[in-house]
């Protein structure tokens, strides 16, 4: 920050120079919005008669396992361990919200397709249940990740060929997936017999490792190792950003992305197929959001429950796309954002008596202030930017265009 | 990978500062217990279980000496880790409210062998819903049908002697998810309105759903136009979709669980979970040292189920008959059934 300030004014500094200003410019408005959201929540608190230190200090905690108060006797890696847990499915579903907007397209049904990778994930598993993991476990991963891909790849389809708008169909599939849940598990032929509304088991084969042993003997951190859920989805998330980033920035199919974001209208002058583009793009962005569900099911769960009539995963990776400026850097500290404030909500209700609705109110704040653009001002004459921003149209349009955009080249 | 593995190795520093914190604190004279609530994804404020849970703990807080602490579940992935974070607290009794965290609660209470747990309407279960029968654990279980019998006569009192809004002869009942506890109620309901009122016709509705009002108010609606004019929400959240549908049509309707007199004028009465009362009753248990695993059953006998009579005037020779009715039920001589009659 001090470096990029202090070469205002002067003539292009050393390359570092650029991408340190460059960074620090891109990193601005998410990072005003957070820090907007927390005062405005701050000041929600106090005068709802909180005190939003000690509510602010249970979120850290819960969400970060820092600052715990010496009193309550939280376990900052039992706390670590729920917030990977958390942030793990964002991830995956925050890639299939930003890819489309870098095609200029609203992929509103990351939850549809995650849910669609969930029960093909939890169909293979109880079906083969006893094939060893070697082969099960990929099985159930790319077959929710083929189901997220059809369940994005019709809106695709429909928009590339007779153009119905991917946002009024993205967002009826997801209802479509969500009673699809609910009769495959509410009396319907998923139902395990028992009378309550899940699936039965996956087959062991089709578990994702965990990092620790599930052995409640171990003792680890003062706690049984069991408590620790972190499983190795977190490295396929990992792989799924850096695949992300390649995949936009190193390949020709990113350029084309990214050329029909920008302008359609040029890219099929410039001889993009644009119809395939966009059939493509929803294609994967399906896939990563089909594969968080079924590592949701392969790692967590292993089975389908009506906790999935209520899961808003889906619905948060909008948020994580949008506060992390569609990169997948910004995805990863979105999502351990966003995974944080889950973990920590709970643990400041319990320790700081604050209610953990807070929580939904602080991701809300996050979103209106991005999606507002009102700090876009914290850009320009801070930062050293040029002022030529493109003009705001649509509010949430010009921050894609704008995310949409190459690093600007020095002359 | 490395970057979490560092974190984890930075925590452990603090974590056994923290273990070191506490081993070093003088035990007091007389104990305070500490309590943890996790409530479903109903929240506090679902006017039901959530609630009256929480009013067991406050009743509890002031006649002992305990820290109740609550914690809102917001989806069905923080049962888990609310639970965890309670017991790795050691806290004395960590109460799970609703069957919704039957998995999550048997998952725990085997981790934490030492730590004492209380569910609601469930057990603590293996993944197919198999009772583990962890020996820390306390079922809280109700005999729905009970306090479905008390307003299922209600009903067919009222529908036979014409006291109804429509000569129909029809009630209804709209439950959320056909699962056990649901189906208690609607058995007991049908069960005793068959019995005052033979010529009666009973519909059930499930909504395949606990907290979307608009979903019950549709299956509402269309038992509204199959001629019913008193409606028995079993749907929690949900449910008071109900309540309104049939406040619109000018009909009757019977609120759950929890007293539900203000969520709509038409609630004319509601069939009652003490689940305060069971709470309570857990609570109490643990400190006076006498909690134990295995199942408490709360019905009409201990006071733990009941009705309430809400916006409605009750003429006096209907009144007796109920009474007459929870005089049998409580001494044993009526006995209404937990499956729902054909």
């Amino acid at each position: 920050m001090a470096a990029s300030t202090a070469t205002i004014g002067r003539r292009p500094g050393p390359r570092w120079a650029s991408a340190a200003r460059r960074v620090a410019g891109g990193f601005a408005v998410p990072l005003g919005s957070v820090v907007f959201a927390f005062l405005v929540g701050g000041l929600i608190v106090a005068v709802t008669g909180g005190n939003p230190f000690a509510a602010y200090q249970g979120l850290l905690c819960g969400g970060l396992g820092i600052a715990c108060s010496t009193t309550t006797g939280e376990n900052p890696a039992l706390q670590i361990s729920t917030t990977i847990v958390f942030f793990t499915p964002l991830l995956m579903t925050g890639i299939a919200v930003a890819l489309p907007f870098r095609a200029g397209l609203f992929n509103i049904g990351a939850e549809g397709q995650l849910l669609a990778g969930s029960v093909a994930c939890t169909i293979i598993g109880i079906k083969f249940s006893n094939l060893p993991a070697p082969i099960l476990l990929p099985m159930v991963l790319l077959g929710g990740t083929l189901a997220g891909a059809v369940w994005a790849g019709v809106p695709g389809v429909l928009k590339a060929t007779i153009g119905a708008h991917e946002v009024v169909t993205t967002i009826m599939l997801n209802y479509i997936a969500q009673w699809l849940v609910r009769f495959l598990i509410v009396g319907g032929p998923l139902q395990a017999a028992n009378g309550f509304s899940a699936s039965s088991p996956i087959g062991a084969g089709a578990y994702l490792p965990l990092f620790l042993p599930n052995d409640n003997s171990l003792i680890i951190f003062g706690l049984p190792a069991g408590v620790y859920r972190v499983h190795t989805g977190l490295l396929i998330g990992l792989a799924a950003l850096v695949i992300f980033a390649i995949l936009l920035w190193r390949t020709s199919l990113g350029y084309e992305i990214r050329a029909v974001g920008q302008s359609p209208r040029a890219a099929r002058y410039g001889g993009i197929n644009v119809a395939r583009t966009i059939i493509v793009t929803m294609l994967i962005a399906g896939a990563f959001s089909g594969l968080a569900g079924a590592i949701q099911i392969a790692g967590v769960d292993h089975n389908l429950t009506d906790k999935y009539f209520n899961d808003t995963t889906g619905f948060d990776a909008i948020a994580v796309a949008l506060l992390g400026l569609g990169s997948a850097v910004g995805i990863l500290f979105a999502s351990i954002l966003f995974g944080a404030l889950h973990a920590g909500g709970s643990v400041m209700q319990a320790d700081a008596g604050i209610s953990s609705s807070l929580v939904q109110i602080l991701q809300a704040l996050i979103l209106f202030s991005i999606a507002a653009n009102f700090l876009r001002v914290l850009r320009l004459p801070v930062f050293g930017q040029r002022p030529s921003a493109p003009a705001p149209t649509a509010p949430a349009a010009a921050l894609m265009t704008e995310a949409a955009k190459a690093p600007p080249v020095e002359t | 990978m490395g970057h979490s593995r560092l974190k984890f190795l930075g925590m452990v520093g603090l974590a056994l500062m923290l273990l070191a914190a506490c081993g070093s604190s003088p035990a007091p004279a007389s104990k305070t217990f500490k309590i943890g609530l996790v409530t479903d994804i109903g929240g506090l404020n679902d006017k039901s279980f959530n609630h009256l849970a929480d009013v067991g703990l406050e009743k509890a807080k002031t006649d002992f000496k305990i820290q109740g602490d609550v914690v809102e579940s917001k989806s069905g992935d923080d049962y888990v880790p609310n639970l965890t974070n309670f017991a790795s607290k050691k806290y004395d009794l960590v109460i799970g409210v609703g069957f919704l965290m039957q998995t999550a609660v048997g998952t725990v209470s085997g981790q934490f062998p030492n730590v004492n747990f209380a569910i609601i309407d469930g057990a603590g279960t293996d993944k197919d819903f198999n009772d583990l029968k962890h020996p820390n654990v306390e079922s809280l279980f109700f005999k729905e049908q009970d306090a479905g019998a008390m307003v299922g006569a209600l009903a067919g009192l009222l529908e036979k002697g014409g006291k109804s809004k429509k000569p129909g002869h029809v009630i209804s009942a709209v439950g959320g998810i056909s699962i056990p506890p649901v189906n208690h109620y609607i058995a007991g309901y049908k069960w005793a309105a068959t019995m005052e009122d033979p010529g009666i016709k009973v519909l059930v509705g499930y909504s395949n759903d606990f907290t979307d009002p608009a979903k019950c108010k549709n299956v509402a609606a269309n038992q509204i136009a199959s001629k019913s004019d008193i409606l028995f929400q079993v749907a929690g959240g949900c449910g008071l979709g109900v309540l309104q549908a049939a406040g619109q049509a000018g009909v009757y309707s019977i609120g759950v669980d929890a007293d539900q007199k203000d969520a709509d004028p038409s609630v004319i009465a509601s069939a009652l979970k003490k689940v305060d009362v069971a709470t309570y009753t857990a609570i109490q248990n643990v400190v006076n040292g006498k909690f134990q695993g295995g199942a408490l059953t709360f019905s009409i006998a201990n006071d733990g189920a009941g009705y309430a009579i809400d916006n409605l005037t009750v003429p006096a020779d209907i009144q007796t008959a109920l009474d007459d009715l929870k005089a049998k039920i409580k001494a044993g001589t009526l006995t209404p059934p937990a499956d729902i009659p054909a």
